[in-house]
């Protein structure tokens, strides 16, 4: 996920995409971020934060998991909004979304 | 962009059951296999034999499958499991009758006791299709789905053969030869149950743990075939017809199915992305070795006389395919179920361990390498009927056990610390 500076929500943005490199996938021991599971994080509407996000695996049991880790560490940075999770199937994660950095922690 | 639900993990009690009494089944295995020991000299149709397979394939084997079937269900089908309460109950039909089965083959107390276990365990495996055929019918088919359905079948009609052999024994009333009957048992219970479900398993799970994606889905699907036609035309004219050299044909066909999964499983490693092969993993090389081998003696054992050879077979397939599989997965699931448990509500607050924090990895590493002396030892000391050979490899094996009980119980102790 990329992030413009001319975004109108650029600070905010900027503060939920530093919070959610706190989430890791507890099975690939890697951020949510640089795996690139997440696409959008949405500020448009008024209290509330909407995130559109993947998961490596359709059915995977870590999935709730993951989704509250998303929600406990932007409750903290942004309690005065809710936060809203959309899973997405499409389009479907490949690990082309991982980062440089998430590529070397996995050892690939 | 399409927008879903996540899949929902099934309920603790579906699947932690199983994970526990496994673990202790596979102690007492490797307990009664020491006390035992004669055992592996001797014809396989033997009391202290035929308790040692059934504890091996119930207790240890078909207990942990149950459980993470019932884990891995949402994940293979993309649907919540049917039903964890019958999860639940069906635990306990296996626990109780697994025991009561193994303890009246121990004593060789036919009747009552023998034909209640078996029968117990056939409620079991009927609460297991259930689950598995009331989930797979809300989502579309896939090869691995069918797998598991047919294993789930074939598991059915081994426990029901196995049931009838029960009863034979108290009450003789099958024409044919009660070993023969055994040996159909035996085969649809490896290459029905066993062989399809980990076909199945594996295929889905091997890629998304090597990150391997390979394009030839359709080796799966011949696998499918040749595994099942080989099985059925086996079946049919051992029991129409009578044992004959035709098994040959049905060994390779079900052979030809067995090579098609593992190109596939070969595709996806050359494939892999992730290049460092955890222990977890390696464990599953050595139970694929084991498997070539055991599938190697199979035409050993159709040639040549000596009951070394069937014993051999025997210890490849439980101690070295089935058990080596247990071992990678185990660890593969258990401390995830256990950490959604306990951190699943405070994911992404700091300092929070992660699954692998909630077992040893060293120990697993000690328990590889012991496993594989293990294996070795006995093997070497079944070759050469060196009964002192047999009892230092199977004193291995317990070490093997108590290493493997001591991390699945440190899991499953994990006390809370955020």
């Amino acid at each position: 996920m990329e992030l413009q500076i001319n975004d109108p929500f650029f600070q905010e943005k900027n503060k939920a995409m530093d919070a959610l490199y706190n989430v890791l996938d507890p099975e690939l021991m890697v951020n949510i971020m640089d795996l690139g599971l997440v696409y959008n994080i949405d500020f448009s509407l008024e209290g509330k934060i909407i995130i559109t996000m993947t998961l490596t695996t359709r059915g995977c049991p870590m999935g709730d998991a993951i989704s509250l880790g998303v929600k406990n560490v932007l409750n903290e940075d942004f309690s005065d909004r809710e936060v809203d999770i959309n899973i997405v199937w499409e389009p479907q994660w490949t690990v082309d979304e991982v980062s440089a950095a998430g590529r070397e922690q996995l050892g690939f | 962009m399409v927008t879903l639900s996540i899949g929902k993990a099934p309920r603790n009690s579906a699947v932690l059951p199983f994970y526990g009494a496994s673990a202790i089944f596979f102690l007492a295995l490797t307990v009664l296999m020491f006390i035992a020991a004669d055992s592996f000299k001797e014809h396989f149709f033997h009391p202290h034999t035929l308790a040692l397979v059934h504890t091996a394939a119930l207790g240890w084997g078909t207990m942990i499958i149950f459980g993470a079937a019932y884990q891995l269900m949402p994940v293979i089908f993309e649907e919540e499991l049917y039903s964890s309460k019958i999860a639940f109950v069906s635990f306990w039909f296996l626990l109780i009758g697994s025991i009561t089965l193994i303890v009246s083959f121990w004593f060789f107390q036919v009747g009552l006791a023998m034909i209640t276990g078996g029968s117990l365990i056939l409620i079991a495996v009927i609460l297991y299709n259930l689950n598995v055929f009331r989930t797979a019918v809300k989502s579309a088919l896939t090869i691995q789905k069918l797998l598991l359905m047919s294993s789930a079948l074939w598991l059915f009609v081994t426990v029901t053969v196995g049931v009838l052999l029960a009863i034979n024994l108290y009450y003789p009333y099958i024409p044919s030869n009660h070993l023969e009957i055994l040996k159909l048992h035996a085969h649809i219970g490896f290459a029905g149950w066993f062989l399809q479900l980990i076909t199945g398993v594996s295929s889905k799970l091997v890629p998304m743990f090597l990150f391997g994606k390979s394009e030839n889905i359709k080796l799966i699907k011949i696998a499918f075939v040749f595994q099942n036609i080989g099985l059925v035309a086996f079946l049919i004219d051992d029991f129409f017809i009578g044992a004959s050299d035709r098994i040959f044909i049905y060994y390779i066909l079900v052979l030809i199915g067995i090579l098609f999964w593992l190109a596939y499983l070969r595709d996806v490693y050359v494939k892999r992305i992730k290049k460092k092969v955890d222990i977890q993993m390696r464990h599953t090389f050595i139970s694929m070795i084991s498997l070539l081998i055991a599938l190697t003696l199979i035409s050993i054992v159709l040639m040549v006389s000596g009951n070394q050879w069937s014993i051999l077979y025997g210890t490849f397939i439980f101690l070295g395919w089935i058990s080596a599989i247990i071992f990678g997965k185990t660890f593969k699931t258990l401390p995830f179920i256990i950490w959604n448990m306990h951190y699943k509500d405070v994911h992404g607050k700091r300092n929070m361990p992660l699954p692998k924090d909630l077992y040893i990895e060293k120990l697993l590493s000690y328990q590889f390498w012991c496993f594989v002396s293990a294996l070795i030892v006995l093997i070497l000391g079944i070759l050469l009927g060196q009964i002192i050979i047999i009892k230092i490899g199977l004193l291995i094996w317990i070490v093997v056990a108590l290493l493997y009980v001591f991390n699945v119980a440190k899991v499953f102790l994990h006390k809370k610390i955020i």
